[in-house]
């Protein structure tokens, strides 16, 4: 269709970004907006509302529920990313080695947990974790004869569990990152390095960290927002919140509460707070990458 | 090259979806949950569509329980697509019943019950779990007495008689030397009641017997009861410490059926549906189990309990009312019906006039020939009630993380004296009270008494 | 390495200090590809024992056949179970229908919106281009609630559109294709494109697309992972079965056939087949996609 020149370039970015617009307004802006107010109100499912003010965020203060929560949330999001990102870096710098044969394999391997959805890795762990009959138990007391055959895992090691099924999960996630950007670091620094003397440890401390900062905080924060906002495993692997609620996350309560309970504000509440909560990480984060790029 | 991959997926699975009907089924439909009922419903539900027309046969759908109620919930809150007759067990009643009257999702049965004098029929306590402001909403399923169902195989080769136990202090004792075999770490490698502190079942279970209760009669929360602080206490004795006989077999795992059948704990509380499950699970313990009422708190204490509990619900949102009444009393005051679910299911009806049956008084070949029907019957009519508020499972929840806390405080400070037990009890199910209290204070639509 | 002049005999000479150092990182290596394929095996052998058979080994039951196993006592009535009796097919197909309409709609959206903001100047650009970047800090659950709410408003509950619908505005997609946009599409093309008078949309599609072939490939993946993946947005919209996809479908699975282990990891295995399969065959596409955000925007 032949349009004046003028108008129709004028018209055409909205036009393309219509489609994106209009369903960003309607499903996730206006949402946005209504959970402002629905985060004051109490609802027995979507038709029943009351308005109750800042309610349910005094609640929440009070909430053990919540703070078992938080705190399970928190714990579990910083140890799995101390935990994961370190192997992953290892992972990627073993990988990275120029001579190394089946490297695509090896990423293959790797990366495939990553394609388990949550929900599927869940189930899978929580045949695998069983007492007496799973097989990390079986396998370890094969291995090691001392280890309790009746380890158990899922009644009052919930948070381990959770952190190895998630270390199974992302590192190799996190390794591709690396890989990437560890493939983009100068191969002349290095080499220079090398002439210089330094050895493996010296270059990986003073060329290749500082090269690849910015995928690592960029990984780094991706790992933790992710983290924060952990549902579906923990769900599937207990089947709930689990034994005297070891695997309640903020976003397991939030749907406890939206869903099971009905209670539509209470869980816009709760997912405030998350919001909140994950937006100061972002935040440190920047103004963290500020004070290394100052320095 | 991944374009046309997806794009080939998005075509051929959208005309997949567009022209595959959506499973259109006539008739009205029933939801249902536990397997044993919904195969023991079939026969039935067969014969009644065999001779009905269409639009009146009926459409047995089985649902995972948790999902029963996120999906019952959700037509009443939001309109989504419901039954017409339901089941619904005990444990997930409690949001269905939140509002009042008018709010519950349910219809009133009352009127119906009354009129085909169905009120004299039923057992009462049965009815009672249902009823809310003096109106009834369901149909009860059943009465679930408890018994103590233990290994008769390992009891007797012991030389052990379990009539001399009237009390849980003669359990303790009488059955004792069962624990005397120790493994090379010194741990018992057999227990005597299968009990830990996260069975939620059991413990409720014991509570009840005991004469502890979470609910008063105005629906007001009394974790703290002294009796409950007693339960506790004893409870947790009873799973760590010095004195300790029960551990843990899982129900409904690989490991806890294993442990069963290895005799780790000889004697678990048996409501008669669990009987059913066990037959299911574990068919070589056949012979070896025997049933005998629970020991009491004290002597001349209640002897049972009651576990669970289902009942036959009429959404108000549902098609044809009274067609769906007169299959649930088909299906629930048949006196064949009843038998053949016993048969399967091990569940005595709560309508006394069957119980005379002679199914009932059958020798049952899992429980070495016992008469389990008529041993469940005898202790019906002692079933301890409950109060059913849309915060039981909330409560009972509070309670069981309280017993947690006190065998951990126990644990910590190794100490399990009466004393230290029964404080630190009081002090954690004041905090569970405390913390049931202002939950339901806050809700403000739950229904609440004047 | 440090060539020290007081080198001893003793020390390994340096080919033989590189060999250790080789098969000391393929050892590595191999030890993390066992750990992390295990599960895999384990699935695998678990969906094609019988109940009999679970507890007796651990992968597969062993006996007198070729290698020690018992090939003959390997089934797959797990599988059928599943297609026959339990109708996993629909859910197959429901995975397979909303993780490639939502793919498509979602690229489609955001190619289009990225292109917008990177070759265009207009008034409001910036704005817009804030919403964007603002809205990558959204959390998704706190969309929860409200969103089901306004779901239920539009009276779109329990049905494909109130999931497909709001899944097709991504705004990391946004970001994405106008970081791609911006670095891959010289304005040039596009201006001697307009001069020889062709419509807007022509442009996008016949000169902008194909260039941004490998970002789309990639990102039309990425979404269907994530779609196909997602349980907690169709257990929230869908309350009838025959809409199920395969994660929804699969974790009731585990409720009522909770002891049915065979029956569970069979279920299991036709939920992450296909998308294993999918990686395996587009890799490239996939790697290059996820990695292009991070690693030069």
């Amino acid at each position: 269709m032949k349009l004046c020149a003028t108008s129709s370039v004028k018209a055409a970015p909205w036009l393309f970004l219509a489609p994106f617009l209009l369903i960003f307004g309607a499903f996730t802006a206006w949402p946005l907006a209504r959970s402002l107010v629905l985060a004051c109100q109490q609802t027995f499912g979507p038709t029943n509302t009351v308005f109750v003010g800042l309610d349910n965020f005094r609640f929440l203060l009070t909430d053990p529920l919540f703070w078992t929560a938080l705190q399970n949330t928190f714990v579990y999001a910083l140890s799995s990313v101390t935990l994961q990102l370190p192997l992953a870096l290892g992972l990627a710098l073993l990988l990275n080695r120029p001579s190394l044969r089946g490297r695509t394999l090896y990423r293959l391997i790797f990366f495939s947990p990553s394609l388990v959805g949550l929900v599927f890795a869940g189930i899978i762990f929580s045949i695998i974790f069983e007492k007496r009959t799973g097989l990390v138990n079986v396998g370890l007391h094969r291995l090691f004869p001392i280890f309790d055959l009746d380890f158990p895992w899922l009644q009052n090691y919930v948070m381990p569990a959770l952190i190895l099924a998630s270390l199974w999960m992302y590192v190799g996630f996190n390794m591709i990152y690396f890989l990437a950007a560890l493939q983009n670091v100068p191969r002349e620094l290095e080499e220079a390095a090398m002439i210089d003397g330094a050895n493996a440890w010296h270059r990986f401390r003073h060329i290749i960290l500082p090269e690849i900062k910015p995928v690592t905080s960029f990984v780094v924060l991706l790992s933790l927002i992710g983290s924060f906002q952990l549902f579906e495993l923990p769900w599937a692997l207990l089947s709930g919140p689990g034994p005297e609620n070891r695997g309640l996350t903020i976003v397991m309560y939030l749907y406890q509460t939206g869903f099971l309970t009905n209670d539509l504000g209470y869980a816009s509440a709760i997912g405030w707070v998350l919001a909140v909560i994950l937006f100061t990480l972002a935040l440190t984060q920047q103004w963290f990458n500020r004070k290394e790029t100052r320095s | 090259m991944g374009i046309w991959i997806i794009g080939l997926i998005a075509i051929i699975s959208t005309v997949l979806v567009f022209f595959l009907p959506r499973p259109q089924t006539q008739g009205k439909s029933f939801w249902t949950f536990a397997k044993p009922l919904y195969e023991n419903y079939q026969p039935v539900v067969t014969r009644w569509n065999e001779t009905r027309p269409p639009e009146e046969r009926i459409n047995m759908v089985h649902l995972q329980l948790q999902a029963l109620e996120r999906r019952l919930m959700s037509s009443f809150l939001s309109g989504t697509p419901g039954p017409d007759l339901v089941e619904v067990e005990r444990a997930t009643a409690g949001q269905a019943f939140r509002g009042g009257p008018q709010d519950i999702g349910l219809s009133d049965l009352t009127e119906r019950i009354r009129k085909e004098g169905l009120l004299e029929r039923i057992n009462p306590p049965s009815l009672a779990l249902w009823t809310r402001q003096g109106r009834i909403y369901g149909l009860p399923h059943d009465v679930h007495p408890v018994l103590l169902a233990y290994r008769a195989d390992i009891v007797e080769a012991a030389g052990i008689d379990v009539s001399e136990i009237e009390t849980w202090e003669d359990f303790s004792r009488i059955m004792a030397p069962l624990m005397a075999d120790r493994d090379d770490q010194g741990r018992p490698k057999r227990y005597l009641l299968n009990l830990w502190e996260t069975n939620t079942l059991a413990i409720e279970v014991l509570l009840l017997q005991a004469g502890g209760s979470l609910f008063n009669s105005d629906e007001q929360p009394t974790l703290d009861s002294d009796r409950n602080v007693h339960v506790v206490a004893t409870l947790v004795s009873w799973i760590a410490g010095p004195a300790r006989i029960a551990a843990d077999a899982p129900e409904y795992t690989a490991s806890g059926n294993s442990l069963k059948l290895q005799g780790f704990v000889i004697a678990s509380v048996m409501p008669d549906w669990l009987g059913g499950f066990w037959k299911g699970d574990m068919p070589s313990l056949s012979g070896k189990l025997k049933l005998m009422p629970l020991p009491a708190w004290e002597k001349g204490g209640l002897r049972t309990s009651v576990a669970g509990g289902t009942m036959l619900g009429l959404p108000k949102a549902g098609r044809n009312p009274d067609l769906a009444w007169e299959f649930a009393i088909h299906l629930y005051f048949n006196p064949d019906v009843a038998v053949a679910f016993y048969g399967k299911t091990g569940i005595i009806p709560p309508i006394p006039e069957f119980w005379s049956l002679p199914a009932f008084n059958a020798p049952d070949p899992y429980f070495s020939g016992q008469p389990a029907g008529q041993l469940f019957i005898q202790q019906a009519p002692y079933v301890p009630a409950r109060i059913n508020s849309p915060y039981y499972n909330f409560s009972l929840a509070c309670l069981t993380n309280a017993v947690g806390a006190v065998k951990q405080r126990a644990l910590d400070e190794n100490n399990f004296s009466s004393d230290f037990l029964s404080k630190t009890a009081a002090q954690e199910l004041a905090k569970a009270q405390a913390h049931v209290r202002r939950q339901m204070e806050r809700d403000l639509f739950v229904d609440k008494k004047e | 390495m440090n060539n020290s002049s007081n080198s001893t005999t003793s020390s390994p000479s340096p080919s033989a200090r590189r060999l250790l150092s080789h098969t000391l990182i393929h050892s590595v290596l191999i030890l993390a590809a066992i750990i992390t394929l295990i599960p895999f095996a384990w699935l695998l052998a678990s969906s094609i024992k019988t109940s009999a058979d679970f507890f007796t080994s651990v992968f597969l039951p062993t006996g007198t056949g070729w290698g020690g196993i018992a090939w003959d006592r390997l089934t797959l009535v797990h599988y059928e179970r599943l297609f026959l009796e339990l109708g996993i097919a629909r859910n197959l197909l429901n995975s397979f229908f909303i993780s490639s309409v939502t793919a498509l709609g979602a690229t489609l959206a955001a190619s289009m919106g990225g292109y917008a903001l990177a070759k265009f100047r207009f008034t409001g650009s910036s704005i817009v281009t804030s919403i964007v970047l603002a809205a990558l800090i959204i959390p998704a659950p706190l969309l929860l609630a409200p969103g089901y709410l306004f779901i239920y408003q539009l009276g779109l509950l329990d049905s494909y559109t109130g999931l497909l619908l709001p899944a097709m505005a991504p705004a990391f997609g946004v970001y994405l294709f106008r970081q791609a946009i911006w670095n891959s599409v010289p304005d040039e093309i596009l201006e001697s494109a307009r001069i020889d008078g062709a419509g807007e949309f022509r442009i996008f599609f016949t000169l902008v697309v194909p260039l941004m072939r490998p970002m789309i490939g990639a990102f039309l993946l990425i979404t269907f992972l994530g779609m196909w993946n997602n349980f907690i947005g169709p257990q929230v919209i869908f309350q009838s079965p025959e809409l199920f996809p395969l994660s929804v479908s699969i974790n009731q699975l585990k409720g009522v056939y909770s002891q049915d282990y065979g029956l569970i990891m069979a279920g299991t295995v036709i939920s992450i087949a296909p998308v294993l399969c999918l990686f395996l065959l587009l890799q490239r596409e996939f790697i290059s996609g996820l990695t292009a955000g991070a690693v030069k925007g």
